[in-house]
């Protein structure tokens, strides 16, 4: 028996439009929540891989950047060096065992860098589109401690050497150069009144393991340097920084002692990115026995474990989630053109009813996007998981920068059984450990919406193509 | 309502080509109702479908309140199927995933101009064919005869001109069908509908004003 209460109480519930394509939506989706979710899954593994590579390449990208940065500084657009001369060094510079025991504090210039003119950097900084030019010398400070040779005698060897590295820096430039990525974590930085001091900046790390701290003195070419900042830094970057003129004053190159007047790199810093090519060509002409190298050409020069990631990331990676993501969106237009297929009797019942084509297309595109969202949902998750495995793993991974770095490493020669052997010479190289991480950007993560978004309405189209194709009667002609 | 005139409909399959409807003549008039009678493949459902405007035929006129269908597009023909042609199917085809009174809602769709309202005349709908406490129910939680209620309710929502049933009792046992057919014939009577029927059935034939059979696509 009909009741007009129920009757009542359906007509004041009440509904619209908006509301009857929500319901079909929700029950659609429902109904086939298996091939939803497998369609949603397959979406969701190709941006999320895609987000993961993508992270994984950031990270290996910031960490050349951070090797690069520590050693050459942030706002380093080109450095200059020279490679040094043939010629073998001079009889100064090899000790032997005497009469009494020797100590050693040697500070001579780093391995594979020769040396440049002082005045090089007036000149290069005068250079059109320059808008800054500073000089340093890079210097590997060796101690060791040569026996009696009545000890060696005894003992058949001599100790190992202990060395750490200098930095000669223009206290005022302090925005170019190694010393610019880093930052004071105790005491103060160089001041302009610095620049004859026999004052220091230590690497916080170096520091820590040496037991140094602010107002304390580190000896540098048996010299006491007071002290004056820790500055946090990555790896790579010297272990103390002292004031140019002062490193000038007691470095050594090739056995002779001092090198005034003298640099062994200069940072320059282009008025833009855009001039950088320009300004490289400019100091090219002006210093043409120098190797001139921009930011770009460095990271070529970044070799070991590191490099590899980066190409891994970059070319096997990237290709992979690309042909992961194809395939994706794939399926998901099979599955959704499969799904057309089935609906065949309902959607011929519609367009019976007088639904039009976009109608249609419109319920059968918000299913989709509906699906696509709930893949962009899950691909976000994996891609976070990928990236923090990534950074959680922090798998460190060396990399190898040539001291000269427009040129190879410095060579030398050896005897082995008999063998003539051409090998990289100690200190010609400087390897760093980076430690790999996968940040997320939030372009990468828009992306990866729309990525999934765009796979699904893609397949919704396809779905959509079919459905506009069937008309009323071949479809209900497949019923009973 | 209806003049056909010398309707023929072919279908091509990839090694001959079949003749559904051949010279098809007929009148029907305003508020008949008409039975069809025919055994299975005589072209019947061709018939129906060419007079619901849900097919063209391959030669031939036909003509719907004197306004001839073949001069229509196809864009045309669905606004016309929207707003004055019903349908009533053997196999109910509810949309599965939708409410009694959300299928009935469904006819309304296309007719934009009821906005809001249409709910409201949904549910009066499902009142008038008795399942006014079965609005929230699933299909599959209803019977065949409540299903085919509710097909009733959804053609007869939008106020038609005509209403066509393929074989609307088809899928029903005896009782049922003389529900249903009582209840196409009341809602004829008091709509002034025109009504096409098709039917194998003699007892559900012999209900209508008149009734005609076709043979091999013929009258």
């Amino acid at each position: 028996m009909q009741t007009t209460t129920a009757h009542e109480a359906v007509r004041r519930r009440g509904s619209g439009p908006v509301a009857f394509f929500l319901a079909y939506l929700r029950g659609e989706l429902r109904r086939r929540w298996r091939q939803s979710l497998l369609m949603a899954a397959g979406l969701a593994v190709g941006v999320g891989l895609v987000m993961t590579v993508t992270a994984a390449a950031a990270g290996v990208g910031e960490a050349q950047a951070a090797v690069l940065h520590s050693l050459y500084g942030i706002g380093t657009d080109v450095t200059v060096t020279t490679a040094p001369p043939h010629s073998p060094a001079s009889g100064k510079g090899i000790f032997s065992p005497g009469k009494t025991p020797q100590h050693i504090d040697e500070l001579s210039a780093a391995t594979g860098l020769g040396l440049l003119p002082a005045s090089a950097v007036e000149s290069v900084s005068r250079l059109k589109n320059v808008a800054a030019a500073a000089g340093g010398l890079s210097l590997t400070d060796t101690v060791f401690n040569i026996p009696s040779a009545a000890q060696a005698a005894q003992s058949g060897s001599l100790t190992r050497p202990g060395s750490f590295s200098v930095g000669g820096v223009d206290v005022a430039h302090l925005g170019l150069g190694p010393i610019s990525s880093g930052t004071i974590v105790a005491g103060r930085p160089f001041a302009a009144r610095d620049a004859a001091a026999d004052v220091a900046v230590v690497d916080a790390d170096y520091a820590r393991a040496h037991g140094l701290s602010v107002a304390r003195t580190v000896t540098v070419a048996g010299r006491a340097f007071r002290v004056i900042g820790l500055i946090g830094q990555a790896q790579g970057a010297p272990d103390v920084y002292i004031p140019l003129a002062r490193a000038q004053a007691i470095g050594s190159f090739h056995g002779k002692s001092g090198v005034n007047g003298k640099i062994t790199t200069i940072y320059v810093a282009a008025a833009s990115s855009a001039d950088v090519p320009a300004v490289q060509a400019e100091i090219a002409r002006i210093l043409p026995s120098a190797t001139v190298t921009s930011s770009g050409n460095m990271a070529s020069k970044v070799s070991g474990a590191l490099a590899t990631a980066a190409s891994l990331t970059t070319d096997l990676g990237r290709w992979l989630a690309v042909a992961v993501l194809i395939a994706s969106f794939a399926i998901a237009s099979l599955l959704t053109s499969a799904s057309v297929a089935r609906r065949v009797r309902e959607l011929g019942t519609l367009k019976a009813l007088g639904w039009k084509s976009r109608r249609i297309v419109a319920q059968i595109m918000a299913e989709a996007a509906v699906t696509g969202l709930a893949g962009a949902a899950i691909g976000l998750a994996i891609g976070f998981a990928g990236a923090a495995l990534i950074t959680g793993l922090s798998p460190t991974l060396p990399a190898t920068v040539a001291a000269n770095p427009g040129s190879a490493p410095a060579q030398g020669l050896t005897i082995t059984g008999g063998t003539l052997h051409q090998t990289t010479l100690p200190g010609a190289t400087r390897t760093v450990a980076v430690p790999m991480s996968a940040p997320i950007h939030p372009t990468v993560v828009v992306i990866t919406v729309l990525l999934a978004l765009g796979g699904a309405l893609i397949a919704g189209a396809f779905g959509a193509w079919r459905a506009t194709r069937l008309s009323p009667v071949r479809a209900l002609s497949q019923l009973g | 309502m209806y003049t056909l005139h010398a309707i023929t409909k072919q279908y091509r399959t990839s090694s001959s080509t079949v003749t559904a409807l051949d010279g098809i003549d007929l009148e029907v008039a305003n508020g008949e109702f008409l039975a069809i009678q025919g055994r299975t493949g005589s072209g019947k459902t061709t018939l129906l479908q060419i007079l619901g405007a849900m097919d063209r035929p391959t030669s031939g006129q036909v003509r719907l309140a004197g306004q001839d269908l073949g001069a229509l597009s196809a864009h045309e023909l669905t606004e016309l199927r929207a707003a004055s042609i019903a349908f009533v199917f053997q196999t109910f085809n509810l949309i599965p995933t939708l409410t009694a009174v959300e299928n009935v809602e469904s006819a309304l769709v296309p007719l934009a101009s009821l906005g809001p309202g249409r709910w409201a005349t949904a549910a009066d709908a499902l009142a008038a064919v008795g399942l006014a406490d079965r609005a929230h129910h699933l299909p599959s939680q209803l019977s065949g005869g409540q299903q085919q209620r509710v097909g009733i309710a959804r053609a007869l929502v939008k106020q038609p001109r005509v209403l066509l049933a393929d074989e609307p009792t088809g899928n029903l046992d005896t009782d049922t069908r003389d529900e249903i057919i009582g209840l196409l014939e009341r809602l004829w009577r008091e709509r002034s509908l025109t009504l096409v029927l098709v039917t194998h059935d003699q007892a559900i034939a012999d209900r209508a004003q008149r009734v005609i059979s076709m043979s091999g696509g013929r009258l």
